[in-house]
Formats: C-alpha cells, sequence, structure tokens
C-alpha cells in the first residue's frame, strides 16, 4: 500500500534532486513516444540528445542555443523569485530586437568601434520599455501581468513583422520580409573561425555573475528577496514594494533585450520576421528547471538547448517533425511540476497486512 | 417540536493553547441564546465544532438525545445546524438565485418556490437574479440566512452578525432572529457586544479563556455584570511600579483620520492623543475595530497628514516607516510569522528587516553579513531566544522565541518608542512573562511605549494610561488605577 505524507518543511535535498528526476522521467517517456511511433528508443534518444554535440560544431551550436536561454533565465528569476508572473520575455526580447536593429541600420555601412555598444544597450532598453508596460500597469493599476505581459508578446511580433515588411525592408531584397544585413561594426563578434557561437555568451556569463552579486550581496537583492517573500513584511521594514515590483521587470526586460540583440548580431545579421524560435517561452522552463538560481539556469539552459538541437538532427536522420523539440521542453516542465510535489509530500510504502 | 441541544464535556487544545476546556452548555428551542466573550475566549472554536468545521478532542453532543457525530460542515447541515459566520461564503459574480442552488439538491423551480416562501413569510425582499456583489453586507446575510432556512434548520447559529451591518439592518435581523425563534427554531448568537445581549437574547453564556464562565439569565444581569463575567477580575499580581510621571511629551497625535477603501478594514475617526516619556499607553478594544490600521497610521506604513503626528518636536506623519526608526521609533507589528518577519529566512536575515543607518548592516548597498551576524548574536543572547544558531531559519523557533527576536531586534537602537500590537498573542506563559518584563524594563529606563492590545489583563498589567478603541474611534484617555475591567468591558462593547 503506498501512503502520501505531508512534509513538516520542504525538503532540501528534494529541491535539488527534483529537475534531475524530471529530465529522467522526460527521456523515459520520450523514449517511450519514439518506440511507440515505431523507432528504437535508444538509437532515437541517441540521435536527440547525443549525436547534436558530438562534435566542436555541435557543441558551438549548443552554446549558442543556451545563450539566449540562460539569460532570458536570469532576467525572469528574479522576477519570479519576487512572484512578479512576467511570462512575456518573447515580446520583450522581440522589442529589445527591433530597437537595437534600428540603431543597427542607422549605422547602416558605417565603422567604428562605438557601434557595437550602443546597439547592445539600445536593445537592453527596448526589451526595459516593453517591460515596464505590465510593471506599470500592474503597480498602478491593479492589472494581472500574466494576460498583460503575453499579450505584448504578439503585439511585438506584429509590430516587428510590419516593419520588416513594410518601411524597414531591405530596397534590394525583392520584397523579402527582411531588412538590409548590419555592418560589421554592429555585429558581435564571432568566437571561433568557422563557428556561429559569438560574444553574446559573455553577456550571459556577466548577467550570470552579476544576477548572483545584486541577488545575495547587495541590499537591493535582500529587499527584493524580502518583498517577494512578502510584502507586508517589506512595507512594515520600509522597502518600497511598487518600486521593487517595476525594477524586477526592467532587469528582466534588459535580459531578454539582450537575447534579442544576440540573435539579431550574432549569427542573423539583420532583422527578419523569425528571429526567435520562442526562446522566450521556453526560458521559463530554463529558469524553473534552474530552481531559479544562477548557477541552476547555466546547467538548466545547457539541457533545454539540447532539445532544439536534437530536434533538428532528429528531423534530419528520423524525418521526425522538428516540434519534437517542444514535446520534450513541455515534458521537462510537466515532470519538473510534477516530481515538485515531492517537496511538500513524502511517499511512503506500506507492506499490506493480511 | 422543541429542540433541545446539548454540549457535554467538549474541550478542543491546540499547541500551547486550550481553546475549549470541558465545556458543557444546554440549549432549548423557543429561547435566544447569547454566547459571550473576548477575542480568543473559545466562542468561534465552539461554535465551529457544532457546525462541524473542528472535530473536538473529547466530549459528545447531542441533539434531542441524539448522539451527533460532526465530522464535516456537511454532517452539520445534514444534522438540521444551519451556521451563518462573520465572513459570507458567496460569489460575488454569481447571481442570489445561483449562490442558493450551489449546495442544494431540489429542483430550480422548486427551490425558487421555496425561496419566495421564505421571502414573503419573513418580509426579505431580495433580487434573486442579480449579481451577489449588488448587494449590500445586509442583504448578503440575509442570502446566508435563506440558504440555512432552505433546510429548515433546528438550530441557526449566528456569529458575530452585526460587525458588517448598520444600525438599521442589526434592528431588521434583530426582527427576524426574534421571529425565528417563535416559530420554534433554536437560536445561538455569539458576540462580544454587551448591547445586543441584552437588547436580543434570553440567556446567556459566558466564555473565558476556553473555559465557561457562567449561564444565567438575561433578566438577572446587566451590562456591568456581564462586562466583568466577559473581561475577568484584574489580575494586578505583577502590576509594574507606578513610573515617575514625566511631564516631557514624546508623541503627540492631533486630528488623525484614516478612511479605507477596503470594505474589510476600519476607517480611522479623529485620534488625539499623546504620550509622555517613560509612560506606556494602552489601547484596548476588541479586535477589528480599527487596531490594525492605528498601528499602521504609526508605523507609517499608512501615511498621513505631516501635522498629524509629532515625534520629539519633529512632524513625521508622512515619512515611512524606515525614516521613522532614524527618529527612534520601533514597531513590533501583530502578525509575526507574516509581517514582522519571514520564517523561510535565516535568524540573521530577520533582524537586517530593522535597518538603521547607525547600524551598518548595509555599507554602500552591499550587506554587512559580518556586521548583521555580530549583532544577531548578541541579540539571542540578550534576550534569551532559545538557540545558538543565526543561520537558523526562523519558522524553526517557537511562537514566543521568535517574539524575543523580534522585540530584540526593534530594541537594537535603544528607541525612544515602541509601539507594540498583540505582542503576547498566542504565546505560552513563560514567554508572555518575559515579554512584560521587557517592556516594563522599557519604561523604567524613560522610553515609552503604545501597547495596542486585546488582551485586558495584559493592558491593565502595563499601560500607565489606557484608553478603548471602539469602531475606528478612541475613548478618552484614563489613567490605568482609575479603570476597571468592567468599565474597560463596556467601552469595549461600545456603551459609553
Amino acid at each position: 500500500m503506498i501512503k502520501i505524507i505531508k512534509r513538516d518543511q520542504p525538503s532540501r535535498a528534494i529541491f535539488f534532486f527534483t529537475p534531475v528526476l524530471a529530465i529522467f522521467l522526460t527521456l523515459v517517456a520520450g523514449g517511450l513516444i519514439f518506440f511507440i511511433l515505431g523507432f528504437k528508443p535508444f538509437e532515437a534518444l541517441k540521435f536527440f540528445f547525443i549525436v547534436p554535440i558530438a562534435d566542436k560544431y555541435g557543441f558551438s551550436e549548443l552554446l549558442l542555443k543556451a545563450t539566449p536561454l540562460c539569460l532570458i533565465a536570469i532576467g525572469l528569476s528574479f522576477c519570479f523569485k519576487s512572484n512578479n508572473w512576467n511570462i512575456g520575455a518573447e515580446g520583450q526580447l522581440t522589442f529589445g530586437a527591433i530597437v537595437s536593429g534600428g540603431v543597427a541600420l542607422l549605422f547602416y555601412e558605417q565603422e567604428g568601434f562605438y557601434i557595437l555598444p550602443i546597439v547592445i544597450l539600445a536593445g537592453a532598453i527596448g526589451g526595459m520599455l516593453y517591460a515596464s508596460i505590465p510593471a506599470i500597469l500592474k503597480t498602478y493599476f491593479n492589472t494581472n501581468e500574466i494576460l498583460v505581459s503575453l499579450m505584448l508578446v504578439y503585439v511585438s511580433k506584429l509590430i516587428l513583422d510590419y516593419l520588416v515588411v513594410g518601411p524597414w525592408s531591405n530596397p534590394e531584397g525583392f520584397n523579402f520580409p527582411e531588412t538590409r544585413q548590419f555592418s560589421d561594426s554592429a555585429k558581435l563578434p564571432l568566437l571561433f573561425e568557422g563557428l556561429r557561437i559569438h560574444a553574446g555568451i559573455f553577456l550571459a556569463l556577466a548577467a550570470v555573475v552579476i544576477s548572483w552579486f545584486v541577488f545575495y550581496k547587495t541590499y537591493l537583492g535582500f529587499q527584493m528577496k524580502v518583498s517577494g517573500f512578502s510584502l507586508k513584511t517589506a512595507r512594515y521594514a520600509g522597502y518600497k514594494g511598487k518600486k521593487m515590483i517595476i525594477l524586477v521587470f526592467l532587469i528582466s526586460g534588459a535580459c531578454a533585450g539582450l537575447a534579442g540583440v544576440g540573435e539579431i548580431t550574432g549569427p542573423i545579421g539583420q532583422l527578419h520576421r523569425e528571429i526567435s524560435p520562442d526562446y522566450g517561452f521556453t526560458a521559463i522552463i530554463v529558469a524553473f528547471l534552474g530552481r531559479l538560481h544562477p548557477v541552476g539556469i547555466i546547467f538548466a539552459s545547457l539541457v533545454v538547448a539540447i532539445t532544439y538541437l536534437g530536434a533538428e538532427t532528429a528531423q534530419i536522420f528520423m524525418q521526425i517533425p522538428k516540434y519534437t523539440g517542444q514535446v520534450f521542453q513541455g515534458m521537462i516542465l510537466f515532470f519538473l511540476l510534477a516530481s515538485d510535489y515531492l517537496l511538500f509530500f513524502k511517499i511512503k510504502f506500506i507492506g499490506s497486512k493480511k | 417540536m422543541n429542540t433541545n441541544l446539548k454540549i457535554s464535556n467538549v474541550t478542543k487544545i491546540y499547541p500551547g493553547c486550550v481553546a475549549n476546556d470541558n465545556v458543557s452548555l444546554e440549549f432549548n428551542s423557543g429561547k435566544i441564546y447569547a454566547l459571550l466573550g473576548e477575542n480568543g475566549a473559545g466562542k468561534s472554536t465552539l461554535v465551529k465544532i457544532l457546525s462541524g468545521v473542528i472535530i473536538p478532542d473529547e466530549g459528545e453532543i447531542y441533539l434531542n438525545k441524539n448522539n451527533l457525530k460532526l465530522n464535516s460542515p456537511l454532517d452539520a447541515k445534514k444534522n438540521d445546524i444551519g451556521m451563518v459566520f462573520q465572513h459570507f461564503n458567496l460569489f460575488e459574480t454569481l447571481s442570489v438565485f445561483e449562490n442558493l442552488i450551489i449546495d442544494s439538491d431540489e429542483q430550480r423551480e422548486s427551490l425558487r418556490e421555496k425561496i419566495d416562501t421564505i421571502m414573503k413569510k419573513y418580509n426579505f425582499s431580495i433580487d434573486l437574479d442579480i449579481p451577489v456583489l449588488n448587494l449590500s453586507a445586509g442583504q448578503k446575510q440575509k442570502v446566508e440566512i435563506i440558504r440555512c432556512l432552505i433546510r429548515s434548520p433546528k438550530v441557526l447559529i449566528m456569529d458575530e452578525p452585526t460587525s458588517v451591518l448598520t444600525e438599521q439592518e442589526t434592528s431588521e435581523l434583530f426582527l427576524s432572529l426574534k421571529k425565528f425563534s417563535e416559530e420554534g427554531i433554536l437560536i445561538i448568537y455569539i458576540t462580544h457586544k454587551l448591547k445586543e445581549v441584552m437588547q436580543l437574547c434570553d440567556e446567556v453564556a459566558v466564555m473565558r479563556r476556553g473555559k465557561l464562565v457562567s449561564v444565567s439569565e438575561i433578566k438577572n444581569e446587566n451590562i456591568e455584570s456581564l462586562a466583568n463575567k466577559m473581561v475577568g477580575q484584574n489580575l494586578k499580581t505583577i502590576k509594574k511600579k507606578k513610573a515617575k510621571t514625566s511631564s516631557d511629551q514624546l508623541i503627540k497625535i492631533t486630528n488623525l483620520n484614516f478612511t479605507s477603501e477596503d470594505p474589510f478594514e476600519t476607517n480611522l475617526m479623529d485620534i488625539n492623543f499623546s504620550v509622555n516619556r517613560g509612560e506606556c499607553l494602552g489601547i484596548a478594544g476588541i479586535s477589528g475595530n480599527g487596531q490594525s490600521e492605528l498601528f499602521q497610521v504609526l508605523s507609517g506604513e499608512i501615511i498621513s497628514e505631516k501635522n498629524s503626528i509629532e515625534f520629539n518636536n519633529n512632524y513625521i506623519g508622512d515619512l515611512s516607516p524606515q525614516e521613522r526608526r532614524e527618529f527612534l521609533m520601533a514597531f513590533s507589528p501583530e502578525d509575526r510569522l507574516e509581517q514582522a518577519a519571514i520564517p523561510q529566512m535565516k535568524i540573521f536575515e530577520n533582524v537586517a528587516l530593522n535597518n538603521f543607518k547607525s547600524s551598518n548592516f548595509f555599507n554602500n548597498g552591499l550587506i554587512n553579513e559580518n556586521k548583521i551576524k555580530e549583532h544577531s548574536k548578541k541579540i539571542i543572547s540578550d534576550f534569551n531566544v532559545n538557540t545558538n544558531n543565526i543561520e537558523l531559519k526562523s519558522q524553526f523557533l517557537s511562537g514566543g522565541n521568535l517574539q524575543k527576536l523580534i522585540i530584540g531586534r526593534e530594541l537594537i537602537t535603544s528607541p525612544d518608542l515602541l509601539i507594540c500590537f498583540n505582542p503576547t498573542w498566542g504565546l505560552d506563559v513563560g514567554a508572555i512573562n518575559y515579554i512584560h518584563e521587557t517592556l516594563i524594563k522599557i519604561n523604567e529606563q524613560n522610553k515609552s511605549i503604545i501597547l495596542i492590545s486585546t488582551d485586558t489583563d495584559e493592558l491593565l498589567k502595563l499601560s500607565d494610561k489606557i484608553s478603548v478603541i471602539h469602531k475606528g474611534k478612541l475613548s478618552k484617555i484614563m489613567n490605568a488605577e482609575e479603570v476597571t475591567s468592567e468599565k474597560l468591558g463596556i467601552l469595549m462593547g461600545g456603551a459609553n
């Protein structure tokens, strides 16, 4: 007989164990799905999770995909830790990309060391501006940030669509929905000849270090922590709760905006319709899988990035639709939420009495 | 048919508190019974037992000689016990009729017919098809009453029903209740309002600290005698020594008002008082009469007009809690776990919540962990907090130890004024005594205290002056020696 008992307090060991358990269960369930589809489960999983990163190129691709995920998830962790449910990072990424892309186009065919920093900064500001909308509506008009931030995603995508088809489209581009190529000075430098991994990874690593420092070592981080646990306590301690809310949205908007910059000024080098394969949404999974901790987020972003790559390899070698990647992402979140049940409950196996 | 409800030797123990101590009571239909007592006297526990919300540790309940096993509110309903809670359990966005049909097994048409009959009989007029949110508090309560009447109950329990009603609605309610009683429904009316008991009820049972103090007929009682029973005789055993009254004024509140948008909050009206150095001003009252709002206004969580609060010759009404702390004020809120401290954070992190410039907990925006830890260790030893591990999450401290930590934290800077709200709420006797001794010590050091408390014994023990808050208004300030528990009880009940 199985008996479920409530724990007196969430277990610390389980807290770190459940993400691992979730990944394991995802692999098992994934294997099962492949089996049902008529593939050999182990071979399919190998194509999905090992083949893509077996060589230098694959590893560079892994880091390339993990970079935006990590960056956005770091930003989101500030929001989620303080109970602000910003799920519109995709929109903030898109708007950041629009602003920085616009600035990059201003410097079309110009050279100069100063261009790239301006372009990067523009992206961060764009993301912050876009994130400030749900933040201000939430703090001053009591709207629900989940709805507002989510709906703004579609708004930003339509704005991008309009721009790349209309005013910003490449005059020599045969009406393709894309802008001109940015000048080299407006692009993030590639790190290795022949590989696509670019300097954006340093932005992500910097974000990891800075977020750890801010959250765990500064008064500001302490105030965010307190406000996240209890707004009542924050008010009693004299912290400005509303400002904290707006601040975490700005931080997460800036990170998402930077991720957008990384996409368009890195491998793509121009604005077009599909600049992000839903990194902004997937990063939500990354943030939770990483337990909202900077180091955890690094690992989680690598794991989730594999699903993007694996989906592509699986499509090429096994003719499985690449949307399988999203199935895996969904399963990870699903199993994580499910195994979080163990945080609060113990399962006890009791020998049946006869 | 006569209804007889008997509670026999009911006991309910919570960790650290006996909510009902061997309570036995008997009720007969045809009369309206009052169950009277202060907050925490055990009334609510008793009625929750009667309505199946709480299961007693010991004791039996008999309805017409049948032993009832009430394991859930549904059992109470099945046994014809109806209950109207203080806060309404209605879906605001659903219509009145939808709210009523939710927990009924009847057909729509027959239910509607039944409701119409009930409304006609008792002269209720409520539109059944408008959403509940459009109703007044009195009408919502009628919906709750109708919900009980649909099941033609034998017993109807009303838990502090007038706390949200206007005078007019109250007298309407009383008329209905009397009618119900005439029709043979046994009515149990829970309240702490003495006037209402005298007006409405036939018999009164008084509870104090979980025990049944007395059962008597209303005609043998008056407001004073009931107040005395409710509050208890003052036990001024460790009454502090009379402080040398200084005339050095520390804080002065002038014409302070607060109007809330939240219907569950109390508005404060024209608050005026002052406290001298070395003095303890006690503010008594039944909870929910504006104490929490008053605390927040004094602590700066709610900002008021600059001139309404004068502290040490500075006008500080518009300052935040943090800014007020710099003027040497300190605050200990009522809610230890959700406001005064964060249980999931470590002890030393909780100490850092009281942040002063001079305490150097944070330098140039960085956390100065060593400084905070050093101070936390000092608090733990100075205030007898029963642990030596400042890395412990504070959820593992008992209520008493947590309160000592909070008081200790607030006293770090030796503030001129400490404002506490129910500082010993829910604590065991040992911790209570420790906190009381600490508060007395503060006064002896010529520092002042504003003690907002619902515990009258505590107030009589610690205060130099006492005022009573009722419906957001303060009574005149009295010297503690002149105050008797009777007088307090009467003022707390809203009479003059």
